[in-house]
């Protein structure tokens, strides 16, 4: 029974801070450390832990379909063509078809996860410094040239991300670097104010100007539902293309958050010949896509986290302090022996996953009534919600000043066609491309490259994505 | 759903502003290391203060704002605890940061090891280790193990270039990483995380470490390890002499910053509040129930508490002379890139 009550409270807690937009998993966890020792049973909040991961994933989707607003940066590229099907009175299709393919997904590969943790030590071996680095050039060239129409003005956006992501200390002499000496700039731009600043914010603006319900969602009934679950059989490989792209992000360490869901819409883009609604307009597959790989990739990340301490994303560097918190020293052998342990870490994830499935179902036609609250009424609330997730870092002023220019940023980029999931992909991006590029040079000659060919074959498929996206016109207009 | 939404902001803000007693701040963000060092601490301490704990995490760069920011803001305060780490100790030496030790009271330090390990069967005078302002120490143990006696700076600075691939921009989890996969030959890790991510790898054995600090200045063997895999007991097998000089000397200063500085708690001088922490860290650290989870996370090791760890901070001062600074400073530049200015208002 206390392990059902865990389960409950983690699952709902999870499903609501995933719906609050600019929360998500990573922030919702933020909070637990204030209350987690308060489980009679370590094992237990190992269960909350995971449930909360399992159904914030599959909250965010509601935000990013019903009122344009990505509740964490994994809803943002959902949030693409989900928020056009709930503008045209879809909310319910989508909200359908994401939950499926995020459930199937997250069921496959929490599985898999749990199953087959050898086969995945493998192949994060097998993953050098060189591989990663490749596959971080795959990401940002995928986002610049596949997921924007206008790719001279990715780029910029790409540099200008970059340019962001790079502010701190410089790797090389462990210096500050453009900082213009504020010392607050020395950790670097926060990556919470910089997605909120980018999407919640512009769309929370826009919606304001429009001063109407940001999304004009009808209330949904059965059909849409099943019209959703049948979309996804519709486009099963392709959700199940989603679900390997996020599973195989998820198991690379430190490579998390918004770049599987980026890589699968892209995906998604890319193998849709004359799609009879453009991508960015409300075409389903741009929903099952990206909504494909969160889930798995969430599930997949817990491998590294798991076996060697290492955090798969963001969320799991949260983790590792919450379960050394419950003194669960995550990469030790003991751990590895401790069956209870990965039973309540299977047992949370997976009941969850189902339980939010079930949930997101049954209620979808109660959560989607919030695009029918007079955004007077919502605005204040969301926008409260955002600058409580954005002011975490330090609580001062310094918080709120750096979400204010990065809302600027994202409203100049959306108002001018500059990519913003570009701009993000190269700030959150920016540190690991510089630091693999050291690492690279400092390792390996020409010589030694040469005898890697899974890094030779990703920069074959860098290539083919430069080519295609310089010169097909099936590309997005959203920015 | 409004009122819905209402509750949980309030439940938010009431969770992230607890009622406490004590405040611990900490120079870094939830789970990192000091971090949970202090969450446990502040967990065990608790029952034996009679007041609650809470924690204030203050990061940024280098771990450098938050302990500032103490310094100039909250450290009148007397119920507010400074919990510094051993980075914190270096960059006191070779950093422009605005904290100073010497104008505090210790409420107690744990004196700890780190350790080395490395790739078996691998060429350890060409090593490929993992760079960062962290690994100072190890960098000067590198040089001298490798280069040997009688050396001038220069000359060094000069020996470990051209031995030593000093790979710059890992984080902690890459150079696991990269340490598993072989693309390094040589890492190192606190005592808990060498048993962790290095003592399971079969590849791997161990290098070398630092020894433990004395009272008297002097390192001694960590117990915790096999005999003769100290810098100094591993360079006078090698070379056939203790090793001595400028150079030693300033490995001996940043070593000892570092590790002697490991884990810290820090008042404002007179702090009334100082005997009463001491006591309470006193009774707790012979507690075993409540030292079970510090000896699980950092091994045995000693505690310096109150007065003794006064004593411990006085005695790291007396390392610190225009040479060893001078000298510490030129190797950092010049050898390992790092931007290191010369403090000159350390030298007394």
């Amino acid at each position: 029974m206390p392990e059902i009550l865990a389960l409950l409270s983690g699952t709902f807690y999870g499903l609501l801070i995933g719906i609050i937009p600019g929360a998500g998993a990573t922030t919702g966890l933020i909070f637990l450390f204030s209350f987690i020792t308060l489980f009679p049973d370590p094992y237990l909040a190992v269960i909350f832990v995971m449930a909360v991961v399992a159904a914030s994933t599959t909250g965010d989707t509601y935000t990013g379909v019903l009122l344009g607003i990505p509740g964490a940066n994994s809803a943002a590229a959902t949030m693409l063509d989900g928020f056009p099907l709930a503008l045209q009175g879809k909310a319910t299709y989508a909200i359908s078809a994401a939950v499926t393919t995020s459930t199937i997904n997250g069921l496959l590969w929490g599985s898999l996860t749990f199953f087959l943790l050898p086969w995945y030590t493998n192949l994060i071996l097998i993953f050098g410094v060189p591989e990663l680095w490749a596959f971080t050039m795959l990401a940002l060239a995928t986002v610049t040239f596949i997921s924007n129409k206008w790719w001279v003005r990715g780029l910029i956006a790409l540099a200008a991300g970059i340019f962001i992501g790079m502010i701190g200390v410089d790797p090389n002499t462990n210096a500050d670097r453009w900082t213009g000496g504020w010392e607050y700039l020395g950790a670097g731009v926060q990556m919470l104010p910089m997605i909120a600043g980018l999407f919640a914010i512009p769309e929370l603006i826009d919606g304001l100007a429009r001063r109407k319900n940001t999304a004009d969602s009808t209330i949904s009934n059965g059909r849409q539902t099943l019209d959703g679950i049948k979309a996804v059989w519709d486009n099963r490989w392709l959700a199940l293309r989603g679900g390997c792209i996020g599973a195989f992000i998820g198991v690379l360490p430190g490579l998390g958050g918004a770049m599987a869901d980026w890589m699968a819409y892209g995906q998604a883009v890319a193998t849709t010949k004359n799609p009879d609604v453009p991508f960015g307009q409300g075409n389903i597959r741009g929903v099952i896509g990206p909504e494909g790989a969160n889930n798995a990739q969430k599930a997949t990340s817990m491998i590294p986290t798991v076996l060697f301490g290492i955090p798969g994303a963001p969320f799991a560097a949260i983790i590792i302090g919450l379960f050394a918190y419950l003194d669960f020293e995550l990469g030790t052998v003991d751990l590895a022996m401790d069956t209870k342990f990965f039973d309540s870490m299977l047992f949370g994830f997976m009941m969850a996953t189902i339980l939010v499935a079930i949930l997101c179902i049954l209620l979808t036609k109660y959560i989607a009534k919030i695009a029918n609250v007079p955004y007077k009424y919502y605005f204040p609330l969301l926008l409260a919600f955002i600058v409580l997730a954005c002011v975490q870092y330090t609580g001062g002023w310094e918080d709120y000043a750096i979400l204010i220019v990065c809302s600027v940023i994202g409203i100049s980029a959306k108002k001018f066609k500059f990519s913003r999931p570009a701009l993000l992909f190269g700030f959150i991006l920016a540190e690991r491309i510089e630091s693999l590029s050291i690492q690279m040079y400092g390792l390996y000659t020409f010589d030694r490259l040469l005898t890697r060919p899974i890094f030779w074959t990703l920069i074959g498929i860098i290539m083919i994505v430069l080519v295609w996206g310089l010169t097909k016109r099936n590309k997005l207009e959203y920015a | 759903m409004k009122r819905l939404l209402l509750s949980i902001a309030a439940t938010a803000i009431l969770a992230t502003s607890a009622l406490a007693d004590y405040t611990f701040v900490v120079p870094q963000r939830a789970g990192q290391g000091t971090t949970v060092w202090a969450e446990i601490i502040a967990k065990e301490l608790e029952p034996f203060l009679g007041e609650s704990i809470t924690i204030k995490m203050l990061p940024g760069a280098r771990d450098i704002p938050g302990f500032n920011k103490w310094h100039n803001e909250m450290r009148d305060d007397d119920k507010t605890v400074m919990v510094s780490h051993g980075g914190n100790g270096v960059s006191f030496l070779q950093e422009n940061v605005d904290y100073d030790y010497r104008e505090y009271d210790s409420v107690g330090m744990m004196n700890l090891n780190i350790i080395a390990g490395k790739r078996k069967g691998e060429n350890m005078d060409k090593p490929f280790f993992p760079a960062g302002s962290g690994m100072v120490p190890e960098a000067f143990a590198i040089a001298l193990m490798i280069c040997g006696p009688n050396k001038s700076i220069e000359e060094y600075i000069t020996c470990f270039k051209e031995n030593v691939t000093w790979v710059k921009g890992m984080k902690t989890a890459e150079r696991r990483l990269a340490f598993k996969r072989g693309e390094l030959t040589g890492t190192r890790e606190n005592p808990a995380t060498y048993k962790k991510h290095v003592e399971p790898d079969a590849n791997a054995e161990l290098w070398f470490h630092h020894g433990l600090l004395q009272p008297d200045g002097s390192h001694a063997d960590d117990t915790n390890y096999p005999s003769g895999y100290q810098v100094e007991q591993i360079f006078k097998e090698r070379w056939g002499v203790e090793p001595s000089g400028e150079f030693y000397n300033a490995y001996k200063l940043v070593k000892s910053f570092r590790d002697g500085l490991q884990k810290a708690l820090w008042v404002n001088k007179d702090n009334p509040n100082r005997d009463k922490l001491a006591a309470a860290l006193t009774a707790m650290s012979k507690d075993p129930d409540a030292i079970a989870a510090l000896i699980r996370k950092n091994g045995d090791y000693d505690w310096y508490i109150g007065e003794a760890g006064d004593a411990q901070r006085d005695k790291l001062l007396t390392f610190v002379t225009a040479n060893t600074l001078q000298n510490l400073v030129k190797f950092n530049s010049e050898a390992l890139g790092l931007a290191s200015v010369y403090k000159e208002g350390l030298v007394d």
